[in-house]
């Protein structure tokens, strides 16, 4: 099936913004502190020049084939069988992505905000709300991602209201630890940069795709900035051993702001904040997990697909981990390797590559 | 006239359709009484064709016929047919019988009109009536007739002279009720049909405002007018609207609402896509922006689309005041929709589930009134918020002067007392009160959908918490996001987001500041005014003036 809607550039990149973001602030700052201690930040900027090289392989990709999405043109440069394989991979990666998401949301609302309401409600909710999302297709996900994302600005606003809590000694020596830690913390914080190959399906839908280079620097040089920013200031409030300690450490950060005896419990507005990017993040995935599928099997419109997929999403989002820590370590330990080197830079290169030798797609397709 | 060909068309589909294939008449056969006389042409016999009329108007009361007989020629006779109450009867006895009767001799004493000439005669030099159309079908009389024009039927002749006498009783021209303003116009529309089309032209003169005319409504044959400003209003969205409009079969058309569920985009959604108003000025902008309106005969409310949302943000007194104020109330509006969405559902959510959001003060007094009451919160606002709908709801039907009794009942009795004696928390019933004056700040129409909106945002929350509150505010926006009027999407300028349509959301703008018309609208014409129109004062003369 092919897409009908557009989007235009700056709704793409709001829309990579909270696909990327969300969770990224919630949940990497503390793994990345736990390997890279206070060069944390540094690890995270590392990252970004990673995840650029990421974006500028997969719009390359994509730009060779106008129009098409990877699912579809994988089964032109690596042939029929070969292609529908990696078309399966990366619909189980779609949905894989979305059920860690959801799970991470249903994690951090269950112990952070409700601790006694089973987490399965909030994944069935924050799934349910995404379906309706994607139902609409993605030009309603991306206007309702724009109509939300102002609220973006309250995390820099957090951040601003910290800085009475922070002490700059707390992020002295850098590298203390050396390099090499520096560079282990880098790779998580890159996955989640990667991610960025979803793209990949939002290509054919933007107005102008020749400007999809541009907007996936400019996306992830931004999702750079914010990570940077919540990971120095839970740095900076907290230092590294509390900060490790933690799973959700920036939403402590904020919940520690209290300035007057008035502005303070901010981290409520916050929680509004990551939530509404959770149903934005949950949904760019759902939409990529549908649309790849629909696409893989041929059909005319992937509406038929939303609900079992949603069902595939929430069961997995339960089955996959035992626990929160079990998450947390599958997400800093295996996640990175299994996300990066398969989906996010193998696949692609290897497309990539090979398209090139076969001489497929457009050869300026820069 | 090339406006009315479209209409024309499908007036003509429709008579060959009943003319031809009488057996399978279709849509409007056994729901539609049938007319008792046949159609068809008229005949040059007088008396055949008053017979005919005569039983198509059988046991209509209200028709008066009046035979009488041309000056000139004895021989020719004349019969009126008019309904009595829609038709001026000081104009039909001056300008119609004493003339004909009487004066037609003065004119041209001596000279002698044959039988043939009459109707000619009678057209061009008889009648002194401001508007004579001819007519020779049966069906077009009586239409014409029950429409308050006055028929004249001349012996010998297959055509009925139809005279414009079209004068009943009307309300006079009032304040808008529905929206009142402080500054602008005090004019709002009334329920007839021309005088709303001429307060509209009256504020545009230009040629470029099309009134193109249709019936809606098979019994009732309501008069709908379609206003639209040429080469501002898209084509596309013009013909979109006649489209929807011309597939309108049904019996009667007696308020623009029967119209709007009719035509709009989205049905099922809470929310309207066709806004009304019963302002011409309000119209009057619309229009300037590219949008079409419709009148319909019998309401003092226009329809106007495509429709925004942040058009129930903004009220027509907005662009008269100035902008520096105006953003500021703008701002306060926008505060009060998200009051009157979530204010009760954020209290039952915090007072519920997330106490420490209270500073421990307040929650200690909130606490303290709580402890006596015997419900939970969710069931105490829940029954607050119905007791509210009861009373505004019994505000407007109950007779004027029984609605002071109310109001004292409501604030005393429900509010005082029922705190008082327990039944709810004084809380609660702050949060009920300011949610429901905050829920009249904007326009009525979103208002409803809100306060619908609400009662489910209250059951969110009141099992998830904030959680709930924020998903059921998302599904909200989803859906928002997901509509649209008449191709344009519901949100816009927000989302999609334009900066120059932004200039007109929480603020306004001041007039030499906004230049283009809506870009989404107005696609195709978007400059509304000349640059540089921000004011000057000419610069101070070196000794600072006199003085």
């Amino acid at each position: 099936m092919r897409e009908q809607t557009k989007i235009d550039g700056k709704q793409a990149v709001m829309l990579m913004l909270s696909m990327i973001l969300p969770t990224a602030i919630l949940t990497i700052p503390s793994i990345s502190v736990r390997l890279a201690r206070q060069d944390a930040w540094l690890s995270v900027a590392v990252a970004v020049l990673a995840g650029l090289l990421f974006a500028r392989l997969s719009v390359s990709l994509s730009l060779r084939f106008p129009g098409r999405t990877l699912i579809e043109y994988a089964v032109e440069v690596l042939g029929r069988a070969a292609g529908k394989v990696v078309g399966v991979l990366y619909i189980w990666w779609f949905v894989h992505m979305g059920a860690v998401v959801i799970r991470e949301f249903g994690a951090f609302l269950a112990t952070a905000i409700m601790p006694e309401t089973p987490m399965i409600v909030f994944n069935i909710v924050v799934a349910a709300v995404a379906a309706y999302a994607v139902w609409c297709g993605l030009e309603v996900l991306s206007r309702f991602n724009q109509l939300f994302i102002p609220l973006t600005v309250f995390l820099a606003v957090a951040f601003v209201l910290s800085i009475k809590d922070m002490r700059l000694e707390r992020i002295l020596p850098l590298f203390d630890t050396g390099l090499l830690p520096v560079l282990k913390g880098a790779a998580v914080p890159a996955s989640w940069l990667g991610e960025i190959v979803v793209f990949t399906m939002i290509i054919p839908s933007l107005a102008a795709p020749g400007s999809a280079h541009r907007l996936a620097c400019i996306s992830v040089l931004l999702i750079g900035v914010f990570l940077i920013l919540s990971i120095l200031e839970a740095l900076l409030v907290f230092g590294p051993e509390m900060t490790a300690a933690w799973f959700f450490p920036t939403f402590n950060a904020v919940r520690v702001v209290s300035i007057a005896g008035f502005l303070e419990r901010l981290e409520s507005v916050i929680t509004v904040v990551w939530v509404v990017g959770g149903f934005i993040k949950v949904g760019v995935f759902y939409y990529a997990a549908v649309l790849a599928g629909a696409q893989w099997a041929g059909l005319r419109d992937y509406r038929p697909l939303v609900i079992p997929f949603g069902v595939v999403l929430v069961s997995l989002s339960i089955l996959l981990f035992d626990n929160t820590a079990h998450m947390f370590a599958y997400l800093s330990q295996t996640w990175p390797a299994y996300a990066l080197l398969v989906f996010e830079a193998g696949i692609p290169l290897l497309l990539l590559v090979a398209a090139m030798i076969r001489g497929k797609g457009e050869k300026g397709g820069r | 006239m090339p406006g009315f060909r479209w209409l024309d068309r499908i007036k003509k589909t429709k008579k060959r359709q009943t003319a031809a294939h009488k057996p399978r008449q279709s849509a409007t056969s056994g729901r539609v009484p049938e007319w008792s006389g046949a159609g068809g042409l008229l005949s040059a016999d007088l008396e055949q064709n008053l017979q005919r009329i005569k039983r198509t108007l059988d046991r209509c009361s209200d028709v008066v016929y009046r035979e009488f007989a041309f000056a000139q020629m004895e021989k020719v006779r004349l019969v009126l047919i008019y309904v009595d109450g829609l038709a001026d009867k000081s104009q039909i006895s001056d300008q119609i019988m004493r003339a004909l009767a009487l004066e037609v001799p003065m004119a041209v004493p001596g000279r002698k009109i044959s039988r043939a000439e009459a109707l000619e005669f009678i057209k061009r030099r008889g009648l002194c009536m401001h508007q004579v159309k001819e007519a020779d079908r049966l069906e077009d009389v009586v239409e014409a007739v029950l429409g308050g024009d006055t028929a004249l039927l001349v012996d010998g002749h297959p055509v009925a002279l139809i005279n414009g006498s079209k004068q009943w009783e009307k309300r006079a021209i009032t304040d808008p009720e529905a929206e009142p303003t402080v500054r602008g116009s005090r004019e709002s529309f009334i329920e007839s049909l021309r005088t709303n089309t001429a307060m509209v032209r009256r504020r545009i003169r230009s040629p470029a405002l099309k009134i193109e005319t249709l019936q809606l409504g098979e019994l009732s044959r309501t008069d709908v007018a379609l206003l639209y400003i040429e080469g501002l209003a898209e084509e596309k969205l013009v013909e979109e609207l006649k489209r929807r409009l011309s597939r309108i079969r049904m019996d009667a058309v007696l308020e623009s609402g029967y119209i709007e569920e009719l035509i709009e985009d989205s049905a099922w959604s809470p929310f309207p896509t066709v806004n009304h108003t019963e302002k011409p000025d309000h119209v009057a902008a619309m229009l300037l922006e590219g949008r079409a309106a419709i009148l319909t005969d019998g309401t003092p409310f226009a329809l106007t689309v495509p429709n925004l949302f942040i058009e129930y943000l903004q009220a027509s007194e907005d662009y008269y005041e100035r902008f520096i104020f105006t953003s500021a109330v703008r701002v306060v509006r926008f505060i009060a929709l998200l009051v009157s969405l979530m204010l009760p559902s954020i209290y039952i959510a915090v007072v519920s589930y997330h106490h420490e959001l209270f500073p421990s003060t307040l929650l200690l007094s909130i606490a303290a009134q709580r402890e006596a009451v015997p419900f939970p919160v969710f069931v105490e606002a829940v029954v607050m918020e119905l007791t509210f709908e009861v009373l505004r709801e019994a505000g407007i039907r109950l007779p004027r002067p029984i609605g002071q009794a109310v109001s004292i009942v409501g604030a005393l009795v429900i509010g005082e007392a029922a705190v008082r004696a327990g039944f709810v928390g004084a809380a609660t019933v702050i949060v009920v009160a300011f949610t429901g004056i905050a829920s009249f700040v904007f326009a009525y129409s979103a208002s409803i959908a809100f306060r619908l909106l609400r009662f489910t945002m209250m059951a969110f929350s009141a099992v998830l918490g904030l959680f709930g509150l924020i998903s059921g505010v998302a599904v909200i926006g989803i859906h928002l996001c997901s509509l649209r009027s008449f191709g344009v999407p519901y949100l816009y300028p927000l989302a999609p987001a334009a900066i120059p349509g932004l200039k007109d959301t929480a603020v306004r703008a001041p007039w030499w500041a906004m230049l283009t018309r809506p870009r989404l609208i107005a696609r195709d014409n978007q400059v509304r005014q000349g640059r540089r129109l921000k004011p000057e004062p000419p610069p101070a003369g070196p000794k600072g003036g006199k003085g």
